[in-house]
């Protein structure tokens, strides 16, 4: 108000540019921290009011139920600990875990190996089209888990399935990959290790491509060959990044579902759940069995299963690429 | 015909009369053709009814007569491969209070004992009105038959869901792999040289006697699983794991009913004597095992020479269908429900109840079962010499019409609890155990599968 009177006692219309008022708590840069930290609230609000929604919400609930005997539509009926006395005494429940286990032994070792030689070649600088192959490697990331799992479901085939025409064509009998224990840890193992070998394979090559390229020069001016500045120069310094994708991959790994929901076309992970997983067994016992305080007790499990895993992980990883020179 | 006359009538009759008009040329068709086509939401002209389905609950040549019928009707049709038979959906919408719920629900028959205790997720169909002729699910009950229709009344008897088809079991097998291999193949002889269980698997060990030793590795079979029986025994006995005591909920007998064991026998027994292939159904294995001839029988509900004709059509003329061992079986079979909804949610009680009413009264089950192979649930067809006298010339002309409605009215009813299918998977796991070689003491997966099933409570 008293801006616009001045500007017009000395006739001159009020400089655009100029701000109309002189900013005084600009001066004050506590004042400013204020103002942005109100913004940034704000700004950040969405993913928090969404995560307490989608995120934290269920999990309390999860904890809460976990102590009911409730199948959803009926009455709650509060029984203490009994659900997880009762899991572990669960023999389906062990059966689940160690097929997760497998599984996931069997999937993450041959995928950090082949993603980090995949990277290796990639980082290669006498590669032509290395933009096409690193797009190239992603497709099987993008594609539908679903899709995946119907092809790979096919492929494994006892009778008419690729894998097996080509088993029985070298003479060998036929394998039953989804009735057999390992044989179908193995075909779940190969869709994982197809769709997230190139996605970590990148990973790698970024961690790769931030590594000195003094350290190699130095390296080959000690004689190093390739293969050895791979071992003394590369590994050593992806440290950091294999143990990142060795805990994502633990935290993926433990919680495989559509795979071998897909695979076996039901709940119960095969016919004897052969391939039955912890989230598997969770979803079955919350809408096959209608045991919902009873899955919620399997879903803290696999928290805490998960958190162990990861931690031992996070140390053996540690150990293994640690200062070990 | 003449059912299909009366629901004519109402609106349908007016925007029939409009149309008959608008191709005279008296309006212009804009005005007269009402094509909800492409309605996704209800408009002045459009109302869209959603069905949550699976399998072949719903077919497509009736949609269309409705459609012809009721213009001003959109049926928007789901399926999820995700939810195969729709358990999972209409539970958790149901425990939202009706939120996200579809018009109308079919419910799989392993799923109604379970539903028969939710009454609640579901709209009373004694307390609605057809539009054409004022019926109520009361005035409906005697046009279907009396043990199907009781799997859709709650617990509080309140009318949950009208039956679609009745699964009935027979056997399809191939004549011309019979005869090739020296054994009796007409379905007259056939029928009779397996009437019983133990006949039917000295028949497949004839048959496997006949299979040359090369064949045997590449896991050619009699028939495709002998896990199947598992099923049919169950369901030719009064009761599988519940007792009809009188009450709503029944009382659980699963460990002393005799029919559980022989029924879990008799099966390892099948599987022991090495008659099944082991193919597990609906795998791709078992797709192109039909096409090929990897096995030669099948335990086949009538909706399954629908499966057969799409998965092997080069086989036609080559399959016939026998009666089942035993006598008399089932398998499959659906409701058709209207869940409840939230609150602001799209009113369409009205045409829902009409749809279901049209759609499974004996006319139109005639008609799905003439096309598509499902058995009617309305027992008045089963002496209309449409149904009794149609052949089907897939199976080499067999009367499956005289076939399944014999079968059908040989089976007795059984009370399905609310664990029914929890159990009924314990049991299967149980008896995959030994079928697969993982346990070799059958009677130690059995009480593996009692105690699972225990599990379920």
């Amino acid at each position: 108000m008293s801006q616009t009177a001045v500007s017009r006692k000395t006739n001159k219309p009020p400089s655009p540019w100029k701000p109309a008022k002189p900013p005084k708590k600009l001066n004050n840069p506590g004042a400013v921290l204020s103002l942005n930290g109100k913004w940034g609230y704000l700004f950040t609000a969405p993913f928090f009011v969404m995560f307490l929604i989608f995120g934290l919400a269920p999990i309390v609930y999860s904890v809460y139920i976990a102590f009911f005997n409730w199948d959803a539509l009926g009455t709650k009926e509060f029984i203490g600990i009994a659900n997880f006395v009762e899991l572990v005494a669960d023999d389906r429940f062990w059966n689940a875990l160690v097929n997760t286990i497998d599984i996931w032994l069997l999937s993450t070792i041959p995928m950090l190996i082949l993603s980090i030689g995949l990277a290796a070649i990639l980082h290669n600088p006498h590669l032509r089209g290395s933009t096409f192959w690193r797009t190239i490697l992603l497709v099987p990331n993008i594609t539908s888990v679903l899709a995946i799992a119907i092809v790979f479901g096919q492929l494994f085939g006892r009778d008419f399935g690729m894998v097996n025409l080509i088993i029985g064509s070298l003479g060998f009998e036929h394998i039953d990959f989804i009735q057999g224990t390992t044989s179908s840890h193995v075909a779940i193992a190969t869709m994982i290790v197809w769709r997230w070998t190139g996605y970590n394979a990148l990973i790698f090559l970024a961690a790769m491509l931030a590594i000195p390229g003094e350290l190699y020069e130095s390296a080959s001016l000690d004689g190093a060959n390739k293969w050895k500045q791979f071992i003394y120069v590369t590994l050593p310094s992806l440290r950091n990044t294999i143990t990142f994708v060795l805990i994502v991959g633990t935290i993926g790994g433990l919680q495989v579902f559509a795979e071998p929901l897909i695979l076996g076309g039901s709940y119960n992970g095969g016919d004897s759940g052969q391939f039955s997983t912890l989230t598997l067994f969770l979803f079955d016992q919350a809408f096959v069995a209608y045991k919902w305080g009873y899955a919620a007790a399997v879903g803290i499990m696999i928290t805490v299963i998960v958190a162990v895993v990861s931690f031992i992980n996070f140390v053996i990883t540690r150990r293994l690429t640690g200062d070990s020179k | 015909m003449s059912f299909k006359m009366l629901s004519i009538k109402s609106t349908a009759l007016l925007s029939a009369a409009l149309l008959s008009i608008g191709a005279l040329g008296a309006i212009s068709p804009a005005q007269a053709v009402v094509d909800c086509t492409g309605a996704t939401a209800d408009s002045a002209t459009c109302t869209v009814v959603t069905i949550k389905t699976f399998g072949d609950v719903i077919q497509p040549a009736l949609v269309s007569d409705y459609k012809r019928l009721h213009p001003e009707i959109k049926l928007s049709i789901m399926k999820s491969d995700l939810d195969a038979l729709n358990g999972t959906g209409l539970y958790t919408q149901c425990a939202a209070g009706g939120a996200g719920s579809p018009d109308i629900a079919a419910v799989e028959i392993s799923y109604s004992g379970f539903w028969r205790a939710y009454p609640q997720c579901f709209i009373d169909m004694k307390t609605l009105r057809t539009t054409v002729g004022n019926k109520s699910a009361t005035d409906l009950k005697k046009d279907y038959l009396a043990w199907r229709w009781e799997q859709g009344v709650g617990y509080n008897d309140n009318v949950i869901g009208i039956p679609t088809d009745v699964g009935g079991l027979e056997v399809a097998y191939r004549w011309d792999l019979f005869k090739a291999k020296g054994l009796p193949y007409k379905r007259a002889d056939v029928s009779k040289a397996w009437d019983t269980w133990p006949k039917f698997i000295a028949f497949g060990k004839r048959y496997m006697a006949k299979v040359s030793a090369a064949d045997k590795k590449k896991n050619i079979g009699f028939m495709d699983n002998a896990a199947t029986i598992y099923a049919a025994i169950m369901n030719q006995g009064t009761m599988k794991y519940y007792k009809n005591n009188g009450t709503d909920a029944g009382q659980l007998v699963y460990k002393t009913n005799p029919q559980v064991k022989l029924a879990f026998n008799t099966t390892i027994t099948a599987a022991k004597a090495g008659i099944g292939t082991r193919i597990g159904q609906f795998s791709s294995d078992w797709n192109v095992g039909m096409t090929k001839g990897t096995f030669a029988v099948m335990l086949a509900p009538a909706w399954m020479m629908d499966y057969i004709k799409g998965q092997a059509p080069s086989t036609r003329g080559k399959w016939d269908i026998a009666d089942i061992p035993g006598g008399g079986g089932n398998q499959g079979g659906s409701q058709l429900t209207m869940p409840i909804k939230k609150a602001g949610m799209p009113d369409h009680k009205q045409e829902a109840w009409d749809f279901i009413t049209w759609y499974l009264a004996p006319a139109q089950q005639l008609k799905v079962f003439q096309i598509y192979g499902l058995f009617p649930s309305t027992p008045s067809l089963y002496t209309d010499s449409d149904l009794v006298g149609f052949k089907d010339p897939f199976f080499n002309n067999a009367p499956t019409g005289a076939i399944y409605a014999e079968g059908v009215k040989k089976l007795k009813p059984i009370f399905e609890g609310k664990l029914q299918r929890c159990i009924d998977m314990a049991m299967g796991s149980a008896l995959s155990l030994v079928i697969n070689g993982k346990e070799k003491v059958s009677t130690k997966a059995f009480a593996k599968g009692l105690s699972d099933a225990d599990k379920c409570k």
